[in-house]
């Protein structure tokens, strides 16, 4: 038996995964595409119609809560301005007078000319298969309405605004009577036509078409994920900051996370309504935004197959486990003779189980049945000593080819002035960071040398003083414009994105060197292949830079990367960016000595290559090997500047390190 | 009823929906305070209080509206329904914290917020399929005195929830100003960890600031009831989002805020529907909360919440 079973099993095991996946795809084709033939129950068909609905609904959420990270609690909304789309624009609510103006679009089969009685009328009759991408466009375009003032607003506040949106559009829908119908809800909404060929009220055509949308989505979904897009998204849902200092425009993205998830929403509203052919304002409201991201969570936010699982799951726990569940304890009841038994109604309670999954997955299982970032396991100890520990400067810097590099002074920092309400952390600094050359900033904590780099990569306003890099001011531009004019930095509190991996992380940081947009994402032809082909090529070629330290490292999550490591990829996410002006924050900070040396070799060789570096750093012994000019900052002024040797024997650097009376000490 | 008469009718109406509001937005506040998480399961904590309250009374054997009360039984019936419903709802609130909350506490992203989601529902749904969906009459011992201002109405019930709400409000200021634990909330929710430091115990602190705004949305759902003289498993959500909305326009973390805040909605929604429509109160409240958040973030009186960065 035993036997037998390995043999079977034993095939299987040794198809690659990649083939055992496409195999499985086909397997879910032939069985979703053979369903309503082999079984031949209308309203079986009907429940996975509903399945699919849901699917691209939880699609479209996913896009928002699980990609971007922001949770938007209306999401039924957008579903609603879809659905009224088709069915105010298909039905016989609005109904104008006839014109003249109407007469190209009649041509067209928007609309026809009607008479009931009294003057001739204007019906809509417009195509199932145009109001598709109407409605996406449509609620897209409120989805960017709505984000343009909200999405500015910290995560949890976006929770509530979109709570209330998600309120306001029933209660539109329920007072707006003249356009639909109110309370009681549009009715006689057409269905749709292929070739002249109404789909009518069969379950099977709107299961096809219900399925293929979701397969649609899906494979929109993962191209998305898959691309630059994808990958800033999920930058900005794991360290808002981090992704605007890397190169992404936090407005820009969040309302095209924003945009894409309503799209999704109002496809579905159109298909829905074509389906049930009417449309009420209860079938929109808070509940059904709940159920979506119930099913978002069930499945595991930000995975693609996972929520369409959820879907599935809750929607067949809705039609078919818990009817069956009713009628089964209702027998039961009937044989034990128990009254309650008998009068229970599982169904009812859905939404106590809606509840239930929230709360239990929350505590027990946050990545969902479907995690979307699989766990990969950590380099044996034969696997990490393959080729012996890199020590030294980089491996392979021949790939990366010398850095384009200008005449001049690259940054120049005049009178610079930093206030937190009454503390000044900068009190007019002049920094000048010539171009090829290594500045290196020193100072006791506090003394100001942080708020110098958060101002230069616009993470913190100036009061005073100008900031221009090659030439052109850069003082109040925001992060990722800076990124985009050739600054990139590291952070003292390394903010790398941890549960990406070492590849997606240094991938994000190409993002403002690349050009994919979000159609280029999902058709994936000629010039962006080529692009993403590229970039991914750069990103290993500055892995291997560190040798085996990261590159036999590139698929593993950050989070689970060594404290030193961690600090490598920062500077590896920060070249990718392609600078011509780097900041390193106190790289070595927390390093041990051999470690030090080693990463300070690697600076002076990207330094080699032409890179200008701004550094800062406690280490002095770092500090004397690398920087032509040091600048020391004390309580926000700038107490000298010169060559290492010089500064170390300067009287205001003593006395700012080790006070007057030791100094005074040390001299008698 | 001339328009004067009409604007004063519906400010006292807007002061009483106003206290109930203030009511509930502390509980907010004080969570959001500390732990910066918007607790979704305040809204039906307020509407389970309602139902609490209803189920004490009936127990003193009071229902519908005939029977009336007078002097001292009426005082002792109602206080014992203060404290009862309170308590309980006060304990409701720890249990939420204690059992599912804390166990988040250290998780980034949007867990927190998504399971107090998760137990509004419950609570929700728990009401609906036990006591079901129709709205149920609230008894209201309250004999029916009134008083005629100008060309309004004060009733005797408006008074006293005035009064009830203006005392709670009261000790709760006392408590977090005056007393030791209310210190150790400031302390606490300027930074936690620094308070810890200085051995505050942090977990105590939250346990009470779900203990007390728990127990504040239980007397606010005694009061709707004594207002509105029903209840229902629905009323959660609109008081709720009314409530939130008061604490955001006070500023965040903001006891006095809070109460301010309620005080404000209260009066939009009562002037603000007879001038609109009472239809659109919704999208009223609504728009104020886009409006601040956007162009005030910090609220009326400044948002004393921490900054997490």
């Amino acid at each position: 038996m035993n036997a037998i079973a390995t043999a079977f099993a034993r095939p299987f095991a040794t198809i690659p995964v990649v083939r055992r996946r496409q195999l499985g795809l086909v397997a879910l084709t032939v069985f979703i595409l053979a369903f309503p033939i082999v079984h031949n129950n209308d309203a079986d068909i009907d429940s996975m119609a509903n399945a699919a609905a849901y699917a691209t609904l939880a699609l479209g959420l996913n896009i928002v809560v699980g990609f971007a990270g922001l949770l938007d609690l209306g999401y039924a909304a957008f579903f609603a301005i879809g659905a009224y789309f088709y069915g105010v624009f298909t039905s016989f609510q609005v109904m104008p007078l006839w014109s003249d103006f109407w007469t190209p679009l009649a041509t067209l089969g928007l609309v026809e000319k009607m008479n009931q009685g009294g003057p001739d009328l204007v019906h809509f009759t417009l195509s199932f298969w145009l109001a598709l991408p109407g409605a996406a466009a449509l609620a897209a375009t409120f989805g960017v309405l709505f984000g343009v003032p909200t999405l500015r607003l910290r995560g949890d506040y976006l929770a509530i605004v979109t709570l209330g949106f998600g309120e306001i559009v029933p209660i539109v829908a329920r007072n707006v009577d003249s356009v639909t119908n109110g309370a009681a809800g549009l009715n006689g909404v057409q269905a749709p036509r292929l070739f002249g060929w109404s789909f009518g009220i069969a379950a099977w055509p709107y299961y096809y078409v219900g399925m293929a949308l979701v397969a649609f989505l899906i494979f929109v979904s993962i191209r998305l994920r898959d691309s630059r897009i994808g990958r800033a998204w999920m930058a900005i849902r794991e360290d808002e900051v981090a992704a605007s200092a890397m190169g992404v425009n936090l407005v820009q993205l969040k309302l095209l996370a924003f945009a894409m998830g309503a799209a999704f929403a109002g496809l579905t509203g159109v298909y829905y309504v074509a389906k049930l052919q009417t449309a009420t304002p209860e079938m929109f409201g808070f509940p059904v935004s709940t159920m979506i991201l119930v099913m978002v969570v069930l499945g595991g936010m930000g995975s693609v197959w996972g929520v369409v699982l959820g879907a599935a799951v809750l929607q067949l726990l809705q039609s078919w486990f818990l009817p069956d569940l009713t009628q089964w304890t209702h027998a039961l009841g009937a044989l034990v003779g128990n009254d309650w038994l008998q009068r229970v109604d599982f169904v009812e309670s859905i939404e106590l189980i809606f509840g239930i999954v929230l709360v239990v997955m929350m505590l027990f299982r946050r990545e969902g049945l479907i995690p979307a970032t699989r766990k990969t396991p950590a380099l044996s100890f034969a696997a990490q000593h393959v080729a012996g520990v890199q020590r030294g400067g980089f491996t392979g810097l021949d790939r990366i080819g010398r850095w384009e590099q200008r005449r001049g002074n690259a940054l120049e920092v005049r009178g610079l002035t930093v206030r937190f309400g009454g503390l000044t952390a900068l009190d007019k600094v002049d920094v000048v960071v010539p171009a090829g050359g290594v500045v290196a900033v020193i100072g006791p904590n506090g003394s100001g040398k942080s708020t110098l780099f958060n101002v230069i990569t616009g993470l913190i306003e100036a009061q005073e003083g100008k900031i221009t890099f090659e030439g052109a001011d850069i003082l109040g531009l925001r992060p990722h414009q800076i990124v985009e004019r050739g600054i990139a930095r590291t952070f003292q509190n390394i903010r790398l994105f941890p549960n990406l991996t070492v590849l997606e992380n240094v991938l994000i940081g190409q993002h403002s060197r690349l050009a994919t947009g979000p159609l280029g994402a999902v058709l994936r032809l000629g010039r962006s292949r080529a692009e993403e082909t590229a970039a991914r090529r750069w990103a290993l070629d500055i892995i291997a830079l560190f040798g085996n330290r990261l590159a036999p490292r590139a698929n593993q999550t950050v989070s689970g990367l060594s404290y030193a490591n961690r600090r490598r990829v920062e500077v590896a996410r920060a070249l990718a960016t392609r600078p011509r002006l780097l900041l390193l924050d106190e790289p070595t900070a927390g390093m041990n000595p051999a470690e030090t040396l080693e990463l300070a070799e690697q600076i002076k060789s990207l330094h080699a290559l032409g890179l200008t570096i701004l550094l800062i750093e406690h280490k002095l012994d770092v500090v004397t090997r690398l920087a032509d000019t040091v600048v020391v900052l004390d309580h926000g002024d700038k107490i000298a500047e010169g060559r290492a040797d010089e500064v170390r024997r300067d009287e205001a650097v003593l006395r700012a390190y080790l006070g007057r009376a030791a100094r005074e000490a040390a001299n008698v | 009823m001339t328009t004067t008469d009409l604007f004063l009718q519906q400010a006292i109406n807007g002061l009483s929906l106003g206290a109930m509001y203030a009511l509930l937005a502390l509980g907010f506040t004080l969570v959001y305070g500390i732990l910066e998480l918007i607790n979704f399961s305040h809204f039906n904590v307020f509407m389970v209080g309602s139902f609490i309250a209803l189920w004490v009374l009936q127990q003193f054997g009071l229902s519908g509206q005939d029977t009336l009360l007078y002097g001292l039984p009426l005082v002792g019936v109602l206080l014992a329904a203060f404290a009862v419903t309170m308590l309980a709802t006060g304990v409701i609130g720890v249990g939420i914290e204690r059992f599912m909350l804390r166990r988040l506490r250290n998780v980034k992203g949007p867990a927190a917020m998504i399971t107090t989601i998760g137990v509004s529902y419950i609570l929700f749904n728990i009401i609906l399929l036990t006591v079901g969906a129709d709205s149920k009459n609230f008894p209201n011992p309250l004999p029916p005195v009134q008083w005629a201002v100008g060309g309004a109405v004060l009733r005797l019930r408006e008074v006293l929830i005035w009064i009830i709400a203006t005392l709670l409000m009261l000790a709760l200021t006392f408590f977090v100003q005056r007393t030791k634990m209310g210190r150790a909330m400031r302390a606490t929710a300027q930074d936690a960890e620094a308070a810890r430091m200085m051995g505050v115990e942090v977990d105590r602190v939250i346990m009470t600031a779900f203990f007390l705004g728990s127990a504040l949305a239980g007397a606010g759902g005694l009061i709707f009831g004594l207002y509105y003289n029903f209840t229902s498993f629905l009323i959660g959500f609109n008081a709720g989002l009314r409530a939130f909305t008061a604490a955001v326009l006070g500023g965040i973390g903001n006891v006095p805020g809070a109460m301010l805040g309620g005080v404000i909605i209260g009066l939009v929604e009562a002037i603000g529907g007879q001038l609109i429509g009472s239809a659109w109160a919704d999208v009223i409240i609504f728009a104020i909360l886009v409006l601040v958040l956007v162009f005030r973030p910090a609220g009326l009186l400044g948002r004393l919440a921490p900054n997490k960065s």
